[in-house]
């Protein structure tokens, strides 16, 4: 099946977590057998045209124009992707990834009359908690556009699936759940430099760890007043990664007079994250949103526990004591009492550690990508037999 | 069946500005020369006869924007969506014509998408509309304005002095034609549909 991809970031350029869903999907799909054209962004430092694990990606720059703000940026992303779709190889499906795709996924979908399939990893609603002005509003109806005008509707959790049809309105019957994948390349090197996670476990030494960018909906904030709750303990947190309220946290921990036991600090490379995975005693993450949450099976994979929010994905990912520790969303109390739970319980965190690397097997990519190409088949089915076709005057010409 | 496809975001009853009023002095003159399927922007989907053309309505989806170009990429998009059911449905239409910058993203979609040639009829650009300095709003169009312009394969111009200065703000690799009857269209219509 020849399928084009939709997508507004893919390696090299990446902003978020998307571009290496997209990636490793993509790359999956391509080494189970189907033609895969990944259509996507460059700022001009990466090549228009390449083939990259069997995967043909096109990307345009949108810095051949001007705009006013974010949202038009993305259309005339999109508008580029619409152009360039009709030197593309021709294909049999489209597959756009969020609302950052969907008006060139919609005109193309249009144009060759051929099948959209939409992913949808987050909403604006779920990031934003409301919508709050035109710019939110406009992406919440863009999301409800693609929803509409998608055939199936793919999604991280049964949370996400809920918001989507709650949120969007779209029919449950029109959303498929697939779990987000996980690269086993990604690990820690624990094992290599003999850090067995027993010992940290006896004493409790080692930092609690924050992987996320730094907005309110992944609670930043919390760990700073756990950290005020716990001082006495001298409980050391380290949070990597950048974001809006980086001030206002670094400005939160310093009136706190918690210098000493929080750091920030900002992005690291992959090589000095994967240092901090492993000499940490164990990973936090108190989000107020999140689809899915793939830090926890990061966490996992890197042989420590993760101290989770119980919210959207990481509530489906985490079983409270079996791989992980949950507390209640919202609350450094709860946080705090989760933290000293697995300080205080030696034999749950090496039960922890153990299930968390077994509950990983549950995240391959090429088992997502078998399930996305049984949707890919499903729509095609339904496609083939019914009358929604380019007409045959125009398949020729058309694209 | 028709042999020309026209876009526009306003056309009687639906009426925003000018373009409308002109629109309607041309379009149902030409489409007595040759027959014109029409885009527009409406309530909500629906194909009618009006003024001897077939018309395809396009209902908006998304209602709220933050500024004018989120506006009109997102209107291009119904517009093309509209404009592909027309080709779909009147496989004899050979070419596409917009007018103003407005419609004429989605007439580059349609355009570069199906094959076909695209004429821009360009009554005013951002730099005769806005009062300078221009802002970053009016600079953002602008661009799409040179984007779609350089992408056509005619421009039609009402005036010598409109022509003059697309050649020096917009250089398009085609030199706008001063048309102003649909005779004179017409005749422009007739390098491709022979």
């Amino acid at each position: 099946m020849r399928v084009l991809m939709l997508s507004w970031e893919y390696p090299p350029h990446l902003v978020g977590g998307l571009g290496r869903h997209v990636e490793n999907l993509s790359k999956h799909l391509a080494s189970q057998g189907e033609d895969v054209v990944v259509m996507t962004f460059t700022d001009g430092s990466s090549p228009k045209r390449e083939l990259v694990d069997g995967v043909r990606i096109i990307r345009v720059n949108p810095y051949c124009l001007r705009y006013p703000d974010f949202i038009t940026w993305v259309q005339g992303l999109n508008m580029l992707m619409v152009e360039a779709a009709s030197q593309a190889p021709d294909f049999d499906i489209i597959h756009a990834h969020d609302w950052l795709s969907a008006y060139a996924g919609i005109a193309l979908k249009h144009m060759a009359r051929k099948p959209l399939i939409a992913t949808i990893h987050a909403t604006e609603m779920g990031r934003r908690g409301s919508l709050h002005n035109d710019s939110e509003r406009h992406i919440h109806e863009v999301e409800w556009w693609l929803g509409f005008e998608a055939w199936r509707i793919i999604c991280c959790s049964r949370y996400m699936s809920r918001e989507i049809a709650s949120d969007l309105g779209c029919p449950p019957s029109k959303i498929t759940i697939i779990p987000n994948g996980f690269d086993p390349s990604f690990r820690s090197d624990a094992g290599a430099e003999g850090q067995d996670p027993a010992p940290r476990a006896a004493n409790g030494s080692g930092t609690f760890l924050f992987v996320g960018r730094l907005v309110h909906e992944k609670g930043p904030h919390l760990i700073v007043r756990a950290a005020g709750i716990l001082k006495e303990r001298g409980i050391r947190f380290d949070m990597v990664g950048e974001g809006a309220m980086k001030p206002f946290l670094e400005d939160m921990v310093k009136k706190s007079g918690l210098r000493e036991n929080v750091r920030l600090l900002g992005h690291v490379s992959e090589m000095d994250l994967h240092r901090l995975y492993s000499s940490c005693f164990a990973c936090v993450f108190p989000s107020l949103y999140e689809p899915f949450g793939i830090v926890a099976l990061e966490a996992m994979s890197a042989g420590v526990p993760a101290i989770v929010s119980k919210t959207g994905g990481l509530d489906e990912i985490v079983e409270d004591g079996i791989n992980g520790v949950e507390f209640t969303p919202g609350s450094a109390e709860s946080l705090a009492k989760a933290i000293l739970r697995l300080i205080d319980e030696p034999a749950l965190y090496q039960k922890i550690v153990q299930n968390g690397k077994a509950s990983l097997e549950r995240y391959s990519w090429p088992m997502v990508a078998e399930q996305t190409r049984a949707i890919y088949s499903s729509v095609m089915d339904e496609y083939d037999r019914g009358r929604w076709k380019p007409s045959l005057q125009r398949r020729r010409s058309c694209r | 069946m028709s042999d020309v496809l026209h876009l526009s975001w306003e056309y009687p009853p639906w009426a925003v500005g000018d373009l409308s009023r002109r629109l309607k002095g041309i379009l149902p003159g030409l489409s007595s020369l040759c027959p014109l399927a029409l885009v527009v922007r409406g309530d909500r989907d629906e194909t009618l006869q009006m003024d001897g053309m077939s018309v395809y309505k396009a209902g908006i989806a998304v209602r709220a924007s933050p500024n004018f170009i989120a506006f009109s990429q997102t209107l291009n998009v119904e517009l093309a969506r509209r404009g592909s059911d027309a080709l779909h449905s009147e496989p004899g239409i050979a070419l596409i014509h917009t007018h103003d910058w407005i419609s004429s993203i989605a007439g580059v979609y349609l355009a570069t998408n199906f094959k076909l040639p695209l004429i821009i009829s360009v009554y005013s650009t951002e730099e005769t509309r806005a009062r300078p300095p221009l802002g970053v709003l009016n600079k953002g169009i602008h661009d799409l304005e040179r984007y779609c312009f350089q992408r056509a394969q005619a421009l039609i111009v009402e005036t010598e002095e409109m022509k003059r200065h697309l050649g020096g703000q917009y250089r398009p690799p085609v030199g706008a034609e001063v048309c102003l009857t649909p005779e004179e269209i017409f005749g422009v219509y007739r390098r491709w549909l022979g």
